[in-house]
Formats: structure tokens, sequence, C-alpha cells
């Protein structure tokens, strides 16, 4: 179970936002929405432990994130949580395939992952061997969502991940997260201000930043 | 750092394998008299046999030395001649006993035209037992023969590790008949190698040979240590330029590794958000930098060592020097040691810079 409690967010002395509390049950799904700027992505930061936030606690499973020492932290966000970036984050200069390795590589797995069928499930098994900087917006974002979901993840997190993309795509990409997260019996969590994420995936929790929940 | 290290490394060879080579030559010699001209020049022939003779003196006025009463033991030698760039020295069989020579196979010469080989000149010229050979003018290969009176091998020497494994030995008459010399009173010799009675000597001897006759006396220790000391300045130059080449090769390194974690700053921060630890990127970032250095400067050992071979095969002064001990091994290893704790230190400097990213802030800024 994923609790965040009392979350706040300071930039140079001003609150980003404050007391943010929820708690997210196993293999349940959570939306957070609100108009860009208000620190939808910041928080997402705070919640997968690469920002700490000025105060509040998050826990995953009774284990406090940030009472972690650091590298304990990087540790158990590769081995714990799948995060799929707005700006994919990905290694430009690999090919597909090698970010998928590299991701696995990170978590020191001795399970061998089938990179073919997640590959084929996202619809790039033919360009595996393609470089990243080579792929369509619509394929760095497939592959984004593939390596958010290469280590079987418990949580993942999903930042706007169709407000780029037209309908079509945003619907292929919104099943595709869908289908991962059931299939690896992961908690989501989707952040975004698209509006037509809603009609695609069915939400347990809906967080309006600003609102209580 | 390769070319560096294979300076340092050639000079640190040359500089050990000299300093060695002419303590091992010289078997507890004294002094040596020959032709007036440069002392150094006449130690350097006579008993390293690396430069050219400074002349000839009479052997009626050298037995005249051999016979003084300050003179424990003295051998004539005769230069001027050489086999594939091997001299050939004329000389008596104390030469032998001075060296402590022992034959592998033959004997030693029993009369004029006969010759021993030393190690590495059987071993390279591929002269055998009872074969010929004819020598040529001079004491480097000229091409200019004596054809019409061939040398044969009678003995082989066990290989000493001294000059000896590079002569070929044989009679001071050989040296004379080739030459023509047959009048008892024109004989010549180039030098003639002297061992004290009494230390004592060293003073007086040399100033009445010096003095009274057109014949000098040179001592090897006082001649080598003075050669030793205008080399080693040399040798010293040579290093300081090859710690500066290491110096900027390290700081090569440096550069190149901050260029290149800057260009990878954002990539970095994406293996970190994959779950790569801080300990994680310091680590393989340390290991990018030491496997260039410990490559580099291995390689550099290795080039010296080449390059050092190579001069031992294709110099006929390379000839002359020979590894004895492996001493040299405890300066190259101390020396690689040394390069690679200072690169450990550069590399530390990238590697903290790696350590102290802040994630969040790259993957935003980029």
């Amino acid at each position: 179970m994923l609790i965040c409690e009392d979350i706040s967010f300071d930039i140079d002395g001003q609150k980003l936002f404050s007391n943010i509390n929820l708690n997210l049950k196993p293999q349940k799904d959570l939306l957070i929405t609100g108009p860009s700027g208000i620190g939808k992505t910041t928080l997402l930061s705070i919640i997968c432990g690469i920002q700490k936030p000025t105060s509040g606690k998050i826990t995953y499973n009774g284990i406090d994130l940030y009472n972690l020492p650091e590298n304990k932290i990087d540790e158990f966000r590769g081995k714990n949580l799948g995060v799929v970036f707005q700006n994919f984050n990905l290694i430009n200069t690999f090919t597909v395939k090698q970010n998928l390795e590299i991701a696995v590589s990170a978590i020191n797995t001795k399970k061998s992952i089938p990179f073919f069928n997640l590959l084929d499930r996202v619809g790039l098994a033919n360009k595996s061997h393609i470089k990243v900087a080579n792929l369509s917006i619509g394929e760095k974002q497939r592959l984004a969502v593939a390596r958010g979901f290469v280590g079987n993840p418990k949580w993942v997190f999903c930042d706007e991940p169709t407000s780029s993309l037209d309908d079509k795509n945003a619907n292929i990409i919104a099943n595709l997260i869908k289908e991962e997260s059931l299939r690896c019996k992961a908690s989501l969590v989707l952040i975004t201000h698209d509006s037509r994420i809603q009609s695609l995936i069915k939400f347990s929790k809906i967080l309006k930043l600003g609102d209580e929940l | 750092m390769i070319v560096g290290i294979t300076i340092i490394t050639v000079s640190i060879l040359v500089n050990q394998v000299t300093k060695e080579t002419f303590s091992k030559n010289n078997p507890g010699l004294d002094a040596v008299v020959g032709a007036k001209g440069s002392p150094l020049q006449l130690i350097l022939s006579s008993i390293h046999h690396i430069d050219i003779p400074t002349g000839n003196i009479s052997y009626q006025n050298a037995r005249k030395i051999i016979k003084h009463p300050a003179i424990k033991s003295a051998i004539p030698i005769s230069l001027g001649d050489n086999f594939q760039n091997f001299r050939i020295v004329g000389t008596n069989k104390s030469f032998l006993k001075l060296y402590k020579a022992d034959l592998i196979s033959g004997t030693a010469w029993s009369q004029p035209m006969q010759a021993v080989i030393g190690y590495n000149v059987s071993k390279i010229t591929k002269l055998k037992i009872n074969k010929f050979f004819v020598g040529s003018h001079g004491l480097i290969d000229t091409g200019d023969v004596h054809a019409e009176q061939p040398y044969k091998v009678v003995g082989i020497l066990k290989k000493t590790g001294t000059i000896l494994d590079n002569l070929i030995l044989t009679s001071l008459d050989s040296v004379w008949n080739l030459h023509s010399v047959t009048n008892k009173d024109k004989l010549e010799i180039t030098s003639l190698l002297l061992k004290y009675k009494n230390k004592t000597s060293s003073f007086s001897f040399p100033r009445l040979i010096n003095r009274g006759t057109n014949m000098q006396v040179a001592s090897p220790s006082f001649e080598i240590s003075k050669l030793l000391k205008l080399t080693g300045n040399a040798h010293r130059i040579v290093d300081y330029l090859s710690v500066l080449i290491i110096i900027l090769s390290l700081l090569g390194i440096l550069f190149t590794l901050l260029n290149n974690i800057n260009e990878r700053k954002y990539d970095l921060a994406v293996l970190r958000t994959l779950g790569f630890s801080r300990w994680k990127l310091f680590s393989i970032i340390l290991s990018e930098g030491m496997i260039i250095s410990i490559l580099g400067s291995t390689i550099g050992i290795i080039f010296g060592y080449i390059v050092y071979e190579s001069m031992y095969y294709f110099s006929i002064v390379g000839r002359s020097l020979e590894l004895g001990q492996l001493s040299f091994l405890n300066d190259l290893f101390l020396i690689w040691i040394i390069i690679n704790i200072i690169a450990f230190m550069t590399c530390l400097v990238p590697c903290i810079k790696v350590y102290k990213q802040n994630i969040r802030s790259t993957l935003l800024n980029s």
C-alpha cells in the first residue's frame, strides 16, 4: 500500500502545494489531475523518490521512502516502481532494446526478461535495433511505457502519457498502460491534465490538486 | 600516457642495463694501457668494446709494462677486425680466465687462425665448431674482408652475461698474421688490461706511464663513473620530459571524463531514475577512468620493453647491453603503481561530480 502523509513542497520559500494526503491500495488506480503548473510532475517526482519533499512522509508497504539512505532510494525505485516520464527520459544514443536492457541491469534481476514479448505488446518488435533518436513521438511514448513495465513493478507512475498524442495514439497508449498494469498486478498512478484520459481508463480514485480527495 | 610511459620505461631500462653492463664487463681490472687520446675512449673500446680504440701501442713497450713489479697481471688485446659486427679480439688465454669463461663445446685456440666465439655470436651468426668464417676490416661490417685467411671455430663459450658473449677471441698471432706483420720489433697491440699487485699503484703507476711514454693509463672505475654522471643528467632530462607527458595525459583523462560526464549528464540522470544508485554510477565512471589508465600504463611499459628489445637486436651498441637481473621490474612496477594511484585520485573529481548530481534539475534542464 502507498501512503502519502502531509506532503508539502516549497520553491524558493513559496509553497507549491501543501498537506497532500493519499493512500492507494494494491492494484488500485489513482488519477491526479489539475491545471498546468500546479505541481503535478513535482508531486510525482516526490512520490517516486526523485525529489525530496519539504515536509511529509511517503511509505510503500510500511517502508518510509525518505528514511532510506539515498542509494537505497534509487535501488528501491528501480526494483519496485515503474516510471513513465512526460518527456520519456529515454537514452537517445541507445537502441530500443538497449533502453530496456539498461533498465533491467539497474535492478540486478537474475530473471530472464522476454524483451521480444514486451516489445511485441507495445508494437515495437520490429524496431528493437533502431536507435531511439530515429523513433516517432508515438513510438518513443510506447517504448517509455514498455520500459516502465520491464521490471514487473508493484507501482507504476505515468506523467502526461497522452497529452502530446492524437486521439488514436492516445487510445493505444492508454489501453497499453491499463493492460500492462493489469498484467503486472501493479497499482497505477497517472498524472495528467488531458481530459480524454478519464474516458479511456476507469480510475478507482481521482485527486484534483488543490481539492480534497 | 602510452608515449610518456614508453619513454620512461626505455629510460629506466637503458639506465639500469648500462650500469649493470658496465659493472659486469669489468672483471676487477684496475687500469688499461693504450695509445694516448681520450681515456674514456680507451676504456670503452678495450673493456666494453663500444668505441673505437685510441690507436696502437708497441708490443715491445707493452712487454716492459707486463714485467713491471707493480703489475699483478696484464693481458694484451689487439682489435681491428669484425665478423658481422662482432669484434675479433686477439689476446692470450688469460683473457678467458679473467672472465671465468667456460666452453660449451670445443677447446681454446692452439694455433693461429683458430677462434673461440662467444655465446651470442654463435646464436646470431649460427657459427658452429669447425666452421670457417672471414673477418672484415674495421670494427663494423663494411664488406671489406680478409677472404684469403679464414678463421676456424674451435670453441664456443657458455653464456656469461658479459661482453664476452659478443666477442670472437683468437690469438695475437692470428691478428698479426692477418695484417702481415712479421717483424717482431714492429708488433703492435691495442691495449693492455691491468691488475695491480697493490692498490696504491693506482696513483704512482699512471703518473709513470703518462709522463714518461707515448702511452696512457686509464682507470675504468674513474672513467665509467664520469660517464654515468654525464649520462645520468641526460636520463634525468628524459625522465622529467616523460613525467611531464604523463601529467599531461592524466590531465587529458581528467578533462575527457569531465567532458564525457557533462555530455552524458542527462543519460546518467536517466540511469538514476531507473534504479542505478549514486555509488553504482560513481564506480562505473571510476572504472572507465581506471581502465584507460591501467591499459595506457601497461601498454606503455610493454611498448617501452619492445623499443628496448628492438634496440638490442637492431643496433650494434645495443648488442653490448644485456638485461641481467630483473631488478628493473621493481622500478617499473613502482612507477606503474604511482601513475595509477594518481590516475585514481584524478578520476575521483568527475566521480564526485556524478555522485553529487541532482537528477531532478538535470532532467528538467535537459
